[in-house]
């Protein structure tokens, strides 16, 4: 709620809107990486600063470095056009649908920062975890404890599905550069 | 309604993502640029979740809770949606990286990343 | 063809600034994994930094030769070993008597607290995975795809493959609009 937050929705705003509209695919891929950047420091207002760290590295750096990769092996369309033509029935059908989302869904939707959202205030979800973290598994960081205690057994398929990936990477491109 | 926007700025730039991130996988036809909308898209998801955690009281934390201070009173963002987006956005440059890997395999095979042009070329084998 | 090529062009600025700042991106990533407990941080964030880290170093000085010092063995390693400690952590619980991942069992068994659990697999798995999986990516595309290359060459000789320039043996249809 403050002048900070609006100014960075509109960075974020003005970034995402670039990446649609560039014509050029490295200028998109840049632009993309401030964006994220940008979603990284609204992440760290928004009190979530393990995400903000995650999503800073990754999003910004490690995406954007694949992107360039991707780019570098196969093509980068030349162009002199600075801008994509814009697609009318995509902008109407995509237009209507956020129309929709912002007259009938977002009224019914918490005020950002409200103590009565339900994620919040419920004395069975979050407030449990907020006052058992420390005397179940003795850390402070309540997002380690879900991660890695609460809910291990799920954090175990997440990693299995990076390991996952990261071998069908292999696999597509027919690599043994592991060998 | 302007004051309705304001309070909910999350949610509106939310939904905004959402609409840029379908428009792009709609109407580009690079698929390189269309992984992009993907990710964009993504990345709407979870600011929803972020949003849903934040609360803005005074003093409010991120949630790290002291083990001295006193149960109820701590003020805290709720991290339960903090960990799903924080898995997922490692999942999601993973499979992020299977779709490049993907791209440059298709590259590969028909030397063209526009999706008319390759619809052509597989309709002509 | 393609505007990029594959020639690795020496930056002095490039490679001062990282000379300098690799050391603390470094330490950062480790004290964010082994810190996770009582400050924001963990084997998801100190495992990205760290494998950021060792990207940056590829841009800086070539990816062939960051690739060569960096031994396949110790990726792979990194990665599948992740996964076998995590997986192995959960089984070693249910050894203890209790359920996948119980770590309340370390209290009832060893009298220490569940924090070393949640360490060891933040540390010992998670970490590992993410910062190997997020190298062994960057190699892999950056080594791209070349139909006429026959798979089951090493590492050594697909370095000469890439270093001779582009793959492009499809010609290339229309791609400029």
């Amino acid at each position: 709620m403050s002048l900070f937050a609006y100014s960075l929705v509109i960075f974020i705003l003005a970034t995402a809107v670039a990446t649609v509209l560039f014509r050029d695919v490295l200028s998109v891929i840049i632009v993309f990486g401030a964006y994220s950047l940008g979603m990284a420091i609204l992440y760290t207002f928004l009190l979530a600063p393990d995400v903000a760290m995650t999503e800073a590295a990754i999003g910004a750096g490690v995406t954007t470095l694949l992107l360039l990769l991707t780019i570098a092996r196969t093509t980068r369309p030349t162009t002199d056009a600075l801008r994509e033509r814009i697609h009318v029935p995509a902008v109407v059908v995509v237009g209507a649908f956020v129309l929709l989302l912002c007259t009938a869904v977002l009224p019914d939707m918490y005020p950002v920062g409200s103590t009565s959202t339900p994620v919040w205030s419920n004395p069975d979800v979050t407030q449990h975890y907020i006052t058992e973290t420390y005397e179940q598994t003795g850390v402070e960081n309540a997002v380690t404890s879900v991660l890695a205690a609460y809910r291990g057994f799920d954090t175990f398929g997440e990693a299995v599905v990076v390991f996952a990936a990261g071998v069908s990477t292999l696999l597509v491109l027919k690599r043994e550069v592991f060998a | 309604m302007i004051e309705l926007l304001m309070d909910r700025y999350t949610y509106v730039l939310m939904f905004v993502l959402l609409g840029l991130g379908i428009y792009m996988v709609i109407a580009s036809e690079n698929l390189v640029k269309k992984l992009i909308g993907v990710s964009l898209f993504q990345t709407a998801i979870f600011l929803f979740f972020i949003s849903m955690a934040y609360i803005d009281v005074e003093g409010a934390s991120a949630p790290i809770v002291p083990h001295h201070g006193e149960p109820g009173e701590v003020m805290v963002a709720s991290p339960l949606p903090q960990v799903i987006v924080l898995t997922a956005i490692v999942v999601g440059i993973a499979l992020t990286a299977v779709g490049l890997a993907l791209i440059i395999r298709i590259y590969a095979e028909y030397g063209t990343l526009r999706e008319d042009t390759l619809r052509e070329v597989r309709a002509d084998e | 063809m393609s505007d990029y090529d594959d020639t690795y062009t020496e930056s002095q600025v490039i490679m001062t600034a990282v000379k300098i700042i690799a050391p603390f991106t470094l330490t950062y990533g480790l004290f964010m994994t082994f810190h996770g407990g009582d400050a924001p941080g963990g084997g998801f964030q100190g495992g990205t930094i760290v494998g950021v880290t060792v990207l940056m170093l590829a841009f800086a000085f070539g990816i062939e030769p960051t690739r060569q010092w960096l031994k396949n063995s110790v990726l792979t390693g990194l990665v599948a070993g992740g996964v076998v400690i995590f997986g192995a952590i959960g089984l070693g619980m249910i050894a203890l008597g209790g359920d996948f991942l119980e770590f309340t069992m370390l209290k009832e068994v060893f009298h220490i607290k569940p924090k070393w659990g949640l360490e060891a697999v933040e540390i010992a798995g998670i970490s590992l995975i993410v910062s190997g999986v997020i190298i062994s990516l960057f190699f892999t595309m950056a080594a791209g795809f070349s139909p006429e290359r026959p798979s089951g060459t090493g590492g050594i000789s697909s370095a000469d493959n890439a270093a001779e320039g582009p793959d492009s043996p499809v010609a290339e249809v229309g791609d400029d609009d």
